[in-house]
């Protein structure tokens, strides 16, 4: 580890989660104009990450904030692979130890409505690991291998070969930004039934604790979309950003769907066009690489 | 040095399966100890001996032929007269065409003058598994037993340890053994160990079951006989070694074939995943025996030892294909099911596919990852199914549903249990890795990594569901729990195992792995790196950044534990909480008191047994159909 290496590092511990703080914001300033209100100051997912840490820390179960702290560094750590650029398969396999750890966090309460919420996650990964994993295929198949490195030195944009992946990665990212119609294991919005699902039992830091990692999480995940169009950083974030936006669209003019719904949409619709996508790289035989 | 041991190894289980039928019951807990102790001490002298060819020369080859040859007609003879003696016709039919097959071999099929023992570091490995995860599951079974037989009113206990040790000298033999015949004498006493052990109820379910998987492995045996057949008279091999390095690869693709559909009725790939099923009706000791250190590891080490005979061929393709194929079905069968055992059960048989589909695959990086799986899912199943058995002493139960506040209630064995899935499906453990080498070195092949891609994901939802069942604190009052040595030790131990196997996973690969992939296939695994990190040419898995961050939330949880005084409160249960009673009941419509529950999801109508195990047999079939004709053509 060079000195670089170290202020990579500082930088996005620090600046991840303003990032993502900003874009929790704007996500829900636009929802606001969406419906006709004025909506809140940017900074107010801080002001309300600040106010939770000192409230008190008001618990169920002994251990439950011990998934948080598991969730929180998970989130971390595959974000910080990802600007790394590691292995991709291996970022999935990482990110995949903070979803579960925030699902069994949930389910560790014992909370009915935790619980629901999360068997309703759990249900989720079904329909979008799969997708992120053929994703990961995909970049192999188009640059020989699964480190990220070599992607940036690619000679065409992934997103030109990858047309339909993309596509499914939008509904992954809208599914676990947990925005509507998929929001049916927690919430941002007070219009869940489910109380606050997974998250019902947290209160005071270890929700903090969760909101933290929420931020660090929108980062990973437009990050993801990023990948796409990593040649030229620019466009990169402006993919990014677009996707972010349709997602927060999407979340205000859709209605919640059944969990059974989501299933059905990700294996029918999205599984066969990501595995065309992938049929379609095997036969050509593309290669991104110069 | 290795003579002795090797002897030692197959004759020490022996003389403790002897020793459990001459000494009484309560001396029971020592001997399982001193068992494991030199089972133990045994495996790890024969990994310290090195890898060698032991030779068995005149004039003990002559005896010990004919002993072979006795056990043989012995376990034939057994077998007929237990299926016509509990009028099992099918069996019987199997039996007689074994006992066919017999004859021809000893009457026409070219003699051997010697035999031998080939001890490489794949057999190291599978001894360390045999003896030491064996042996402390027999250590468990001394806790277990007793109160097993109790709710049975059984008292067959002398049949059970002597089973189980022959079962583990006939394991040990079975792996270090080359001479084909001699192979195929311990192949057929593992399956009729297996028999005794499922039917220990002697139940009419017990013996139902018992039967079925006699007759499954007495198929695949048949189809074993069948290659040592042909393989004596048209190619004149009579050992392991010989198939692996016979310049004749293409022509040798029937037996090789035939060896592998003997394989895999072993390890109980579809279409015969059903004896496995039906085998958890034994002592939970018994399933955990045969689902991780003996019984279906043989088929997968037959499988990865005949590696060169089929890699890079049409057959070794189908036999990937084949693999990949259980392995996401079987998953998507344990997502439906809620009896623990059911899906450790199917677990098991989708990760002995995922070895398959990695050993057919033949890159070195592929069998790599399948020999480490071996080990690697070896422990963890082991753990967990010791654990579903103590949990099911603790609550009476094997639903996962019933499972739920279980941490309150057993909060070790919660955690070592949890610890067992954590390893079965997330990083830095080692059944991870290994699925995370096996999907690089399978993404060459479209439809197994896109098989292998969906498996994963369904094995990630049903550990997740478990895990999240037993880890769910409840409100209930905490069940008393005894805690017993012998029963503590050995889940402990395989606990142990796993985080120190995971951590030295490199250290193991360079010692194990390397060396028998560049025998098996000559080239070694384009890995390089060091302790904490892998890197293949086409990836990099830095386990030991994981295990840094790990150990980092762990401590920051506790170092931050007491700056927020937690403050315990009921869960909230929209204001209908029962608060004058016990908080766990909520007010319902007519003013009344009903107790929460909610259920997992399980997804019935759609990975029912009742929807996918046809659709399975059917495409199981076709694909073995294919090897086949692939070995024909």
């Amino acid at each position: 580890m060079n000195m670089n290496d170290v202020l990579t590092v500082v930088l996005v511990l620090i600046g991840a989660p303003i990032l993502g703080c900003l874009a929790s914001g704007i996500d829900r300033r636009i929802t606001a104009r969406l419906q006709g209100r004025v909506g809140p100051p940017i900074l107010q997912p801080y002001y309300d990450v600040k106010k939770l840490l000192s409230k008190d820390n008001m618990i169920v179960n002994a251990s439950q904030n011990f998934y948080v702290v598991v969730y929180l560094f998970f989130i971390i750590l595959s974000l910080l692979m990802l600007v790394f650029k590691a292995d991709i398969l291996m970022i999935i396999f990482v990110y995949t130890v903070a979803s579960l750890a925030l699902i069994v966090g949930g389910m560790s309460t014992g909370s009915p409505y935790a619980r629901v919420g999360s068997s309703r996650e759990i249900m989720a990964i079904l329909a979008y690991e799969p997708i992120l994993i053929l994703y990961a295929l995909a970049i192999y198949l188009l640059t020989g291998t699964f480190k990220l490195s070599v992607l940036v030195n690619a000679s065409t944009p992934l997103l030109v070969y990858t047309p339909l992946i993309f596509i499914a990665m939008l509904v992954v990212l809208n599914i676990k930004l947990k925005k509507s119609p998929f929001d049916y294991s927690t919430s941002h919005h007070a219009h869940q039934e489910l109380v606050k699902g997974m998250t019902t039992e947290y209160s005071g830091p270890g929700f903090a604790g969760i909101e933290i990692a929420h931020f660090y999480e929108y980062v990973f995940l437009t990050g993801l979309i990023f990948l796409f169009w990593a040649v030229n950083p620019l466009i990169g974030v402006l993919i990014s950003i677009a996707a972010y936006l349709l997602v927060i669209v999407i979340d205000n003019i859709t209605a919640r769907v059944y969990w059974q719904w989501m299933l059905k949409l990700s294996w029918s619709v999205l599984l066969i066009i990501s595995i065309i996508n992938i049929a379609f790289l095997y036969v050509s035989k593309a290669t991104i690489m110069v | 040095m290795i003579e002795n041991t090797v002897m030692l190894l197959i004759t020490v289980p022996i003389l403790f399966s002897l020793l459990f039928v001459a000494l009484p019951k309560s001396l029971y807990k020592y001997l399982a100890w001193a068992f494991f102790i030199i089972g133990a001490a045994l495996s790890v002298n024969l990994v310290l001996d090195g890898t060698g060819v032991v030779p068995i020369g005149e004039p003990s080859f002559a005896m010990l032929e004919n002993v072979v040859l006795i056990l043989e007609v012995l376990v034939i003879l057994y077998i007929l007269a237990v299926s016509a003696k509990y009028k099992n016709w099918p069996t019987l039919g199997l039996g007689i065409i074994s006992a066919a097959l017999f004859a021809y071999t000893y009457t026409s099929v070219p003699k051997v003058e010697s035999a031998s023992f080939n001890i490489d570091q794949l057999s190291q490995v599978m001894i360390l598994i045999v003896n030491i995860i064996g042996t402390a599951i027999i250590l468990f079974a001394t806790g277990y037993m007793d109160q097993y037989e109790e709710h049975r009113h059984l008292n067959r206990q002398k049949t059970f340890y002597f089973t189980m040790s022959f079962f583990l000298a006939a394991m040990n033999g079975l792996v270090m053994v080359d001479t084909l015949g001699w192979l195929f004498l311990f192949w057929e006493i593992t399956t009729l160990c297996s028999f005794v052990l499922i039917s220990y109820n002697q139940d009419e379910e017990g013996i139902n079951n018992g039967f079925r998987a006699l007759a499954l492995n007495l198929l695949g045996g048949i189809a074993f006989s069948g290659a040592i057949i042909l393989l004596g008279t048209n190619f004149d091999i009579s050992t392991l070694s010989g198939i692996q390095t016979s310049s004749s690869a293409t022509l040798l693709a029937l037996p090789v074939a035939l060896l592998c559909i003997g394989g895999f009725a072993k390890s109980a790939q579809m279409p015969f995943q059903s004896w496995l099923l039906g085998a958890m009706v034994a002592p939970t000791p018994v399933s955990a025996l045969l689902h991780s250190s003996t019984m279906v590891n043989a088929g997968v080490y037959l499988i990865v030892k005949l590696v060169p005979a089929y890699a890079g061929t049409s057959l070794g393709t189908a036999i990937a294909v084949y693999g990949s194929f259980t392995f996401v079905m079987c998953s998507a069968l344990a997502l439906s099911q809620r009896n623990a055992k059911r899906v450790l059960a199917y677990s098991t048989i989708a990760n002995l596919g995922l070895i398959i589909a990695s050993a057919g695959i033949g890159t070195p990086l592929a069998v790599a990852a399948a020999i480490m799986l071996i080990l690697f899912h070896a422990i963890s199943k082991a753990l967990l199914f010791l654990c579903t058995g103590e949990i099911e002493h603790t609550i009476g139960s094997r639903d996962i549903e019933d499972m739920s506040g279980l941490i309150k209630k057993a909060p070790l064995l919660t955690t070592l249990a949890a610890l067992g899935m954590v390893s079965m499906l997330l990083p830095p453990f080692g059944v991870l890795l290994t699925k995370w080498v096996s999907m690089e070195a399978a993404s060459s092949n479209p439809i197994v990594i896109v098989f292998l891609i969906l498996g994963s994901a369904l094995t990630t939802v049903y550990y997740a569901k478990w895990l999240g069942t037993i880890l769910s604190s409840s409100m209930d009052k905490n069940a008393v729990h005894h805690k017993k040595p012998e029963t503590y030790f050995p889940l402990s131990f395989l606990g142990l195992s796993i985080v120190v196997t995971s951590i030295f996973v490199f250290t193991i690969y360079d010692y194990f792995i390397r060396p028998q992939v560049e025998i098996l296939i000559k080239t070694a695994p384009a890995i390089t790196g060091q302790a904490g990190q892998f890197t293949s040419e086409i990836g990099a898995f830095a386990y030991a950044a994981i295990f840094v961050v790990l150990a980092l939330a762990v401590l920051i949880y506790f170092a931050t534990k007491n700056m927020f005084t937690p403050r315990k409160a009921n869960y909230y249960m929209c204001g209908e909480n029962n608060l004058e009673k016990d908080g766990l009941m909520f007010r319902n419509g007519i003013c009344s008191y009903d107790k929460s529950s909610v259920s997992n999801i399980y997804l019935q109508n759609t990975f029912g047994e009742s929807k996918l195990t046809m659709l399975g047999y059917v495409i199981s079939l076709i694909l073995i159909g294919i090897a086949l004709a692939g070995g024909v053509l």
